[in-house]
């Protein structure tokens, strides 16, 4: 049992990478996303109201499969690379979501006010909206962030050798089912514990230096 | 690519029945857990409510997937074989309980301490008051979120996939395998998820704006 | 010492039988939270039809000892009489039996109204006499009428409670506690949430009740309606009584400095 633990372990840092990996996409994609979502122009405020929909409207696990084997006919994408892409696409959908609650949270009042004083509509969004919107939009985002970690196990199904794959390779090797799974679980929770944690601390930061 | 998605169409709705017939069952175990969950969470026996808390977290910590391996593939070796239609139900009904516990909790919370001392103080049995004064006023924050949390199950049930239960995503899988039109077959998948998916939630955003008007 | 003002009040109160026992006593009741005393060894005798005001500042556990009357609050030690019956055997026990018992006898309003939001005004009325008294549908329904008419509300039996003034949902909350047709009411502030015109409203209902002889409890911070209406005028501080007597002696005439105290501090603003 001991020694499944350092096996275990090997799959962590691929947990880690897709997690992060998926995240960061999703933060920057959501961005553009976002603004779409909001925009006046209706052709593109639909067309990003229907990926959001539609994206999040498909489970993780059918991306994934979508990618790997989908495509597989006219490109075939490393496993990794998929995961990270599936979760990616996902992971901007929602993300763009909370930016957007971040966004209309700022009153309108800042918009005229920053436009009275002259400033480009560019100049007030990444000066004035952004840095109020961000305290409303990071505390979902964190979490949202955990939810990716645990998300990322479903990867194990196209072969990407994270936690949940290690746990599976032992099990089919021979080894005992219920103590590796377990132990893969304790392995999740000790990433997603103090993840969590940190969201929560990062919140009450902002709350408390926005409130000043 | 339509006459094929009609020719596919049989075998996914098929899937989609297992799918569907996972998260109802799901669903009618989970949710009663939840509402267990979240009465441990407030009972006032610490012993009871530090116990409710860390199955919570686990619960809420642990992948569902991973989960789902436990039930399918580690609890055999405890003597408890499920085939995997029961293995998905049981992993995704834990899944839904630790996750419902919150609303739940919030639910009961909901109702002002004041209803609570004036249902006392006219006498009300402790059933009546659960029965016409809080539950009816916890079930209004309740029914929402327990509905655009029955999508999220739904989605969950994907995750047969994993251990080989003929649900939806697998049905298109085992199609693709055998087509090799794996992404033709899978669109229709996702759109068969996002169309349900969809329905609800608009469904539920319906019943919110027009409950808190 | 109490007893003495006992024996004054009831002439106040205009009560001709007093040979009786008291409608309502309380012995020695104390009350401890998480080790600090809220209530010290109060005792009090209210005879029936008595209008009984609690005036003081606030900490001084005038709500606390009124929710004690009705069990919302479980006093730590003492009796609780009703017609000269222990309401309780266990003071710090209540059996379901004998919380049932007592506040099928006890009626309460609060400061902050609590009707239910759920149904509608006349549901509100009559569900607790169904319920609690077993009265049909049609009943209570027409005694809820009854009631909302007296208290002047008879046209809003339909509407949601949210859809009512602060001073007419109190109104309602004073006419669902009376369908019970309780001995004694209590009274939590009834006015404290209320505009001074709305509480106008409640108080007058309030006096009204009080000419019908019911028996009232009033913790309140309204000094004119203590002493308009009020039979006799308890003033608390610190968890304990600290004089009692009619309105016209405690605000004409305080004996002790800290109610002296008090009232200044009160009637200057």
């Amino acid at each position: 049992m001991i020694e499944a633990i350092p096996f275990l372990l090997q799959g962590l840092g691929t947990t880690v990478i897709i997690t992060f990996g998926s995240f960061l996409i999703g933060a920057f994609c959501a961005v553009p996303l976002a603004l779409a979502r909001l925009s006046d122009i209706v052709p593109l405020r639909l067309l990003a109201t229907a990926y959001i929909e539609v994206v999040r409207g498909i489970p993780p696990i059918a991306w994934m499969l979508v990618l790997f084997y989908g495509l597989g006919r006219y490109v075939t994408l490393p496993p990794l690379l998929a995961a990270c892409l599936a979760l990616g696409a996902v992971s901007t959908a929602y993300l763009a979501e909370n930016y957007r609650a971040g966004i209309q949270a700022v009153a309108g009042g800042q918009w005229e006010g920053a436009g009275a004083l002259g400033l480009s509509k560019g100049d007030t969004f990444w000066r004035v909206i952004a840095p109020q919107g961000i305290g409303v939009a990071l505390p979902p985002s964190a979490s949202y962030a955990v939810g990716l970690l645990k998300d990322s196990a479903v990867a194990s199904v196209i072969g990407v050798s994270d936690i949940a794959f290690q746990a599976l390779t032992l099990n089919q090797q021979g080894n005992p089912g219920l103590p590796i799974f377990l132990a893969a679980g304790v392995v999740y929770l000790v990433v997603s514990v103090p993840m969590a944690v940190l969201a929560r601390k990062a919140d009450t930061f902002i709350r408390t230096r926005s409130a000043v | 690519m339509f006459e094929q998605w009609i020719q596919w169409l049989p075998g996914l709705l098929s899937g989609l029945q297992t799918s569907l017939a996972v998260t109802g069952l799901s669903l009618l175990l989970g949710l009663p857990l939840g509402l267990l969950f979240a009465f441990g969470m407030i009972s006032r026996t610490r012993i009871l409510r530090q116990t409710t808390i860390l199955i919570v977290e686990l619960g809420r910590g642990i992948p569902l997937l991973v989960v789902l391996y436990v039930v399918y593939f580690g609890l055999p070796d405890g003597g408890i074989v499920l085939e995997s239609f029961a293995a998905a139900v049981v992993a995704i009904a834990f899944n839904t309980g630790a996750y419902t516990s919150e609303i739940f909790r919030a639910g009961l919370l909901s109702v002002p301490r004041g209803h609570i001392e004036a249902a006392q103080s006219l006498g009300l049995n402790w059933t009546d008051e659960a029965r016409y004064i809080v539950l009816p006023q916890a079930l209004r924050a309740i029914v929402p979120p327990l509905m655009s949390y029955s999508v999220i199950v739904f989605q969950a049930t994907s995750l047969g996939y994993a251990i080989a239960l003929p649900e939806l995503l697998n049905s298109a899988y085992q199609i693709g395998s055998v087509t090799f039109e794996f992404l033709s077959v899978f669109i229709l998948a996702g759109l068969i998820y996002a169309a349900l998916s969809i329905v609800v939630s608009r469904f539920v955003d319906a019943i919110h704006s027009k409950t808190s008007h | 010492m109490i007893d003495n003002q006992q024996n004054r009040t009831q002439g106040a109160a205009g009560t001709t039988d007093a040979q009786k026992a008291p409608q309502l006593q309380l012995k020695d009741i104390h009350k401890e939270f998480n080790g600090n005393t809220v209530l010290s060894d109060i005792s009090l005798d209210v005879n029936a039809g008595e209008v009984v005001a609690f005036i003081g500042p606030s900490g001084a556990g005038k709500s606390t000892l009124l929710r004690c009357v009705n069990y919302l609050e479980t006093p730590s030690s003492g009796d609780l009489l009703i017609d000269g019956k222990p309401t309780v055997k266990i003071a710090s026990k209540p059996t379901r039996n004998e919380l049932m018992n007592l506040r099928r006898q006890v009626g309460m309003v609060f400061q902050s109204f609590n009707l239910f939001p759920h149904i509608s005004v006349l549901r509100n009325v009559a569900l607790p006499q169904e319920r609690v008294l077993g009265r049909s549908r049609k009943e209570a329904e027409e005694r809820a009428m009854e009631l909302l008419t007296r208290v002047g509300l008879g046209d809003k039996a339909d509407a949601r409670p949210s859809k009512c003034s602060g001073g007419q949902q109190q109104r309602i909350a004073i006419a669902r506690a009376l369908a019970l047709d309780p001995e004694i009411m209590l009274f939590d502030e009834p006015t404290s949430a209320l505009d001074p015109e709305l509480g106008g409203e409640v108080l007058a209902v309030m006096q009204e009740l009080a000419a019908t002889g019911m028996t009232m409890l009033v913790v309140t911070h309204e000094m004119s309606f203590a002493r308009r209406v009020s039979d006799r005028t308890v003033f608390m501080a610190d968890g304990r009584i600290v004089e009692q007597g009619a309105p016209e002696q405690v605000f004409g005439a305080p004996r002790e400095a800290r109610t002296k105290k008090f009232l200044e501090a009160v009637l200057e603003r």
